[in-house]
């Protein structure tokens, strides 16, 4: 079931991934490959910021950030651009949560990502048309352009018709246009008849005197547009405005106050403070903003605050977002990355403030930002030694079992050389010391067994010494990587083991899906002769029958070797593969124990695994595999 | 002289025949039985309940089940427990010899240089036996196999 459910979370189209603790990657699915263009070996202990948009080294701060907000709401969702591994990106929606064994053991996070690039695109489109438009007018400071509908009320307001006539937009918004007509001319059906030609003749032009909020007069040159629809009905009515009377002393006034006001906030210089108009633009500009943004007031006065956003966050809306929040709450605040003029990111906490003038009307925002980069560095720099430290560790955890295992070995090859080598030498010493009491006494009867024991003894110690020759050798030589067809491999082994294969009429067959593996030649061949050779010895069959099959398996090559040989009892399973051990059978077999401890070898030397699987009297099937690509098991899936 | 029952685990017949030659020569013990592994010993003990020998000789490297796992199945089951395990081998390499004293065997005897002669083996094991009063020790070693594990 575990198996199913395996490959299911593989098979599935979404991509998954499953992060750890501090946001490494720990699995990956298919999809999640296909997606990123990385394989899964590479994605393999990678952190999830790999595909986040760009190389910056900070990008473990953004991650630390979504996953503690994963952690406290339970789930963190996000559109953004991801890259893939050939530099290219695409549009995601991503959605991390946090997963836990038992009750309150966080183990790590799962992470879903859906490529929306295409939606993305439409939605895009759409958006660039109307923010083009929309900028284009809104931003022009020297005309007041605005729009009035069929009845001459007003419907849009522009900064400049802001700047001219002294109306937020939330104030005029509604209102007739004549309100800008002086007494005389309301009186005198000025307002109307400037429509009506307008209706008449496409358009209507004039100078004249207007009438400021404040009630002031001033000299412009208007020029009011009918606007029709594609049926041709009309719509409405543009109107542009342009002051052409000196305003030097309102601008003086204006001045005196935004002095004051820049005194004070001038003074801090931790905090970038500034002020936005109502649409998001920027009005204000301190010392801390320019330190921290590095824009001056002249260059960065009149522009959208948008600009200091990442694009994808542009794309996702974030900026106008934000306002609203803060219009309907009161105030928005968060952490995320920002832009410097020179394009860098600095990771920063902002708070985002709705300001009221004294009607209660929405005159724009503040908005105070602090670059918590240097804060944010440190606990970086914090969390890479410690990183390092862990990969340290795990290093030398590594060497550790490496020396151990070398040291046992070390210590096996003692023991070999004490014991095993040292037995065969007695039996010849002792057998020479029988034929020379025999001779001394003139007896000649037993001396030719003496002699066949002695040479028997001898050619054990032989064979005992060529093997542990081969055995040792294969830690001395790094395996080759050869391209090696599988069929002449296992032919080639069949050919070494010929005669004995023919003398016990074993049958042999082959079955392979693979073509070709990747290994040492020589050395593969010895643990496939090996195998062989152990299955044609342990049996007693009437028709010894041995199967090889090589298939390919969670995109390694797995081989099988069966038999139909006496098998291995379940207690003796995990001492196969012990140097020179003999595990006992009712019959004597020949042999020095090494067989199966060189396939072992071979097999680690390949990095990959070897176990049989048997039953008393029913045969035997020894499996391996080879250049497996990590032996780590994926979480949630013990080897069984 | 108090003779001791003994079991001799060995492997190679050609030793076992010496082995017999040396201990019938000296006289000093029993062979109540000369088995070729451990599985031949657990079975026979399986087989002949009483009486229990006073002493099992065991080589090491035997095909089947090896010296080690003799003691440690003789000193795994209560049974047998209180028997001592000496072993036998031609190594006399300390780790070898240490890991044997640390699973329980009684004590660790280096096989004569060849097996042609016996008799001094035979006397040294028994001294052995005699020194260490192995065989008395039964009421107690119940106990001490048991720490020891």
């Amino acid at each position: 079931m575990l198996t199913n459910l395996q490959a299911l979370l593989q098979e599935l189209s979404e991509a998954v991934f499953m992060l750890d603790k501090d946001g490494y990657i720990k699995y990956s699915n298919l999809a999640a490959a296909r997606l990123t263009g990385y394989s899964n070996r590479e994605l393999m202990n990678q952190p999830i910021h790999l595909l986040y948009n760009d190389d910056h080294s900070s990008n473990s701060i953004k991650l630390e950030y979504e996953l503690s907000v994963a952690l406290k709401k339970g789930e963190y969702v996000s559109e953004g651009w991801k890259r893939r591994k050939n530099k290219t990106f695409f549009w995601t929606e991503m959605k991390l949560a946090p997963l836990y064994e038992g009750q309150n053991s966080l183990i790590g996070y799962s992470l879903i990502l859906r490529d929306i690039t295409e939606k993305k695109k439409f939605e895009l489109e759409l958006l660039e048309n109307e923010e083009r438009y929309r900028l284009m007018v809104e931003g022009v400071k020297e005309y007041a352009i605005f729009f009035l509908n069929t009845e001459g009320y007003i419907v849009s307001w522009n900064e400049g018709a802001k700047r001219i006539k002294g109306y937020s937009t939330n104030e005029i918004i509604g209102k007739h246009f004549s309100i800008f007509y002086t007494a005389e001319d309301i009186q005198s059906k000025k307002p109307e008849r400037a429509l009506r030609t307008a209706i008449e003749t496409g358009k209507y032009e004039e100078e004249g005197w207007r009438v400021r909020k404040n009630g002031s007069l001033f000299w412009v040159s208007v020029v009011i547009t009918a606007l029709y629809n594609e049926l041709n009905k009309l719509i409405g009515f543009s109107k542009v405005t342009r002051d052409l009377s000196e305003r030097k002393e309102a601008e003086e006034a204006l001045r005196q106050s935004e002095e004051r006001y820049r005194l004070l906030v001038e003074q801090v210089i931790d905090y970038g403070i500034f002020m936005l108009d109502e649409k998001g633009r920027i009005v204000s500009w301190n010392e801390g903003a320019k330190r921290i943004k590095g824009y001056t007031a002249s260059e960065i006065i009149g522009k959208y605050f948008s600009i200091f956003y990442p694009e994808e966050d542009i794309i996702s809306g974030k900026p106008a977002n934000e306002l609203k929040i803060a219009r309907e709450t009161g105030k928005y605040e968060e952490e995320g990355w920002r832009l410097k003029k020179d394009g860098s990111r600095f990771w920063a906490n902002i708070v985002i403030t709705a300001v009221y003038n004294n009607d209660g009307i929405l005159i724009g925002y503040s908005k105070v930002t602090k670059d918590l980069t240097e804060r944010k560095e440190t606990e970086r720099a914090l969390r890479e030694s410690y990183e390092k430290y862990r990969l340290l560790s795990d290093e030398l955890k590594l060497k550790n079992v490496q020396l151990s295992s070398t040291n046992n070995e070390l210590e096996q090859f003692t023991s070999i050389v004490s014991h095993d080598l040292q037995e065969p030498i007695r039996t010849i010493k002792s057998f020479l010391q029988l034929i020379e009491m025999k001779l001394s006494n003139g007896q000649y009867e037993d001396l030719s067994i003496f002699i066949t024991k002695s040479i028997n003894a001898a050619t054990r110690m032989r064979e005992l010494i060529q093997n542990l020759l081969q055995y040792s050798q294969l830690n001395k030589i790094e395996p080759l990587k050869e391209i090696i067809n599988v069929k002449e491999l296992v032919n080639d082994a069949l050919q070494n083991i010929k005669a004995s294969v023919e003398a016990s009429k074993t049958q042999i067959t082959v079955e392979s899906e693979v073509e070709t593996i990747k290994g040492d030649r020589v050395q593969l061949v010895q643990l496939v002769q090996n195998l062989l050779s152990n299955a044609m010895k342990f049996t007693e069959a009437e028709n010894p029958q041995i199967r090889i099959k090589c298939s390919k398996e969670n995109g390694h090559v797995k081989f099988a070797v069966s038999d139909n040989g006496i098998g291995i009892a379940e207690a003796d399973l995990k001492k196969v593969f012990e140097i020179f051990r003999r595990l006992n059978t009712k019959k004597d077999y020949p042999g020095t124990g090494i067989g199966l401890a060189i396939c072992k070898k071979v097999v680690d030397r390949h990095h990959g695994r070897i176990w049989p699987e048997s039953k008393l009297g029913q045969g035997t099937t020894f499996y391996f595999t080879l250049n497996e690509e990590t032996q780590e098991t994926l979480p949630y899936n013990e080897k069984v | 002289m108090k003779k001791f029952k003994i079991i001799i685990v060995e492997n190679d017949e050609d030793e076992q025949l010496f082995m017999k030659e040396g201990f019938d020569a000296v006289g000093l013990f029993d062979i109540v039985a000369q088995l070729k592994n451990g599985d031949e010993l657990l079975e026979w003990l399986e087989g002949n309940k009483s009486p229990l020998p006073d002493v099992i000789l065991s080589d090491l490297n035997m095909p089947g089940r090896n010296g080690y796992d003799v003691i440690e199945d003789i000193k795994g089951n209560p049974n047998y427990a209180h028997i001592p395990v000496i072993i036998t081998s031609t190594s006399s390499t300390k780790s070898t010899i240490d890991k044997c004293l640390a699973l329980g065997a009684s004590d660790y005897i280096v096989k004569p240089d060849t097996f042609v002669v016996y008799e001094p083996f035979v006397k040294k094991l028994y001294e052995v036996i005699e020194k260490k009063d192995l065989t008395n020790a039964k009421d107690f070693s119940v106990a001490t196999a048991k720490k020891s594990r």
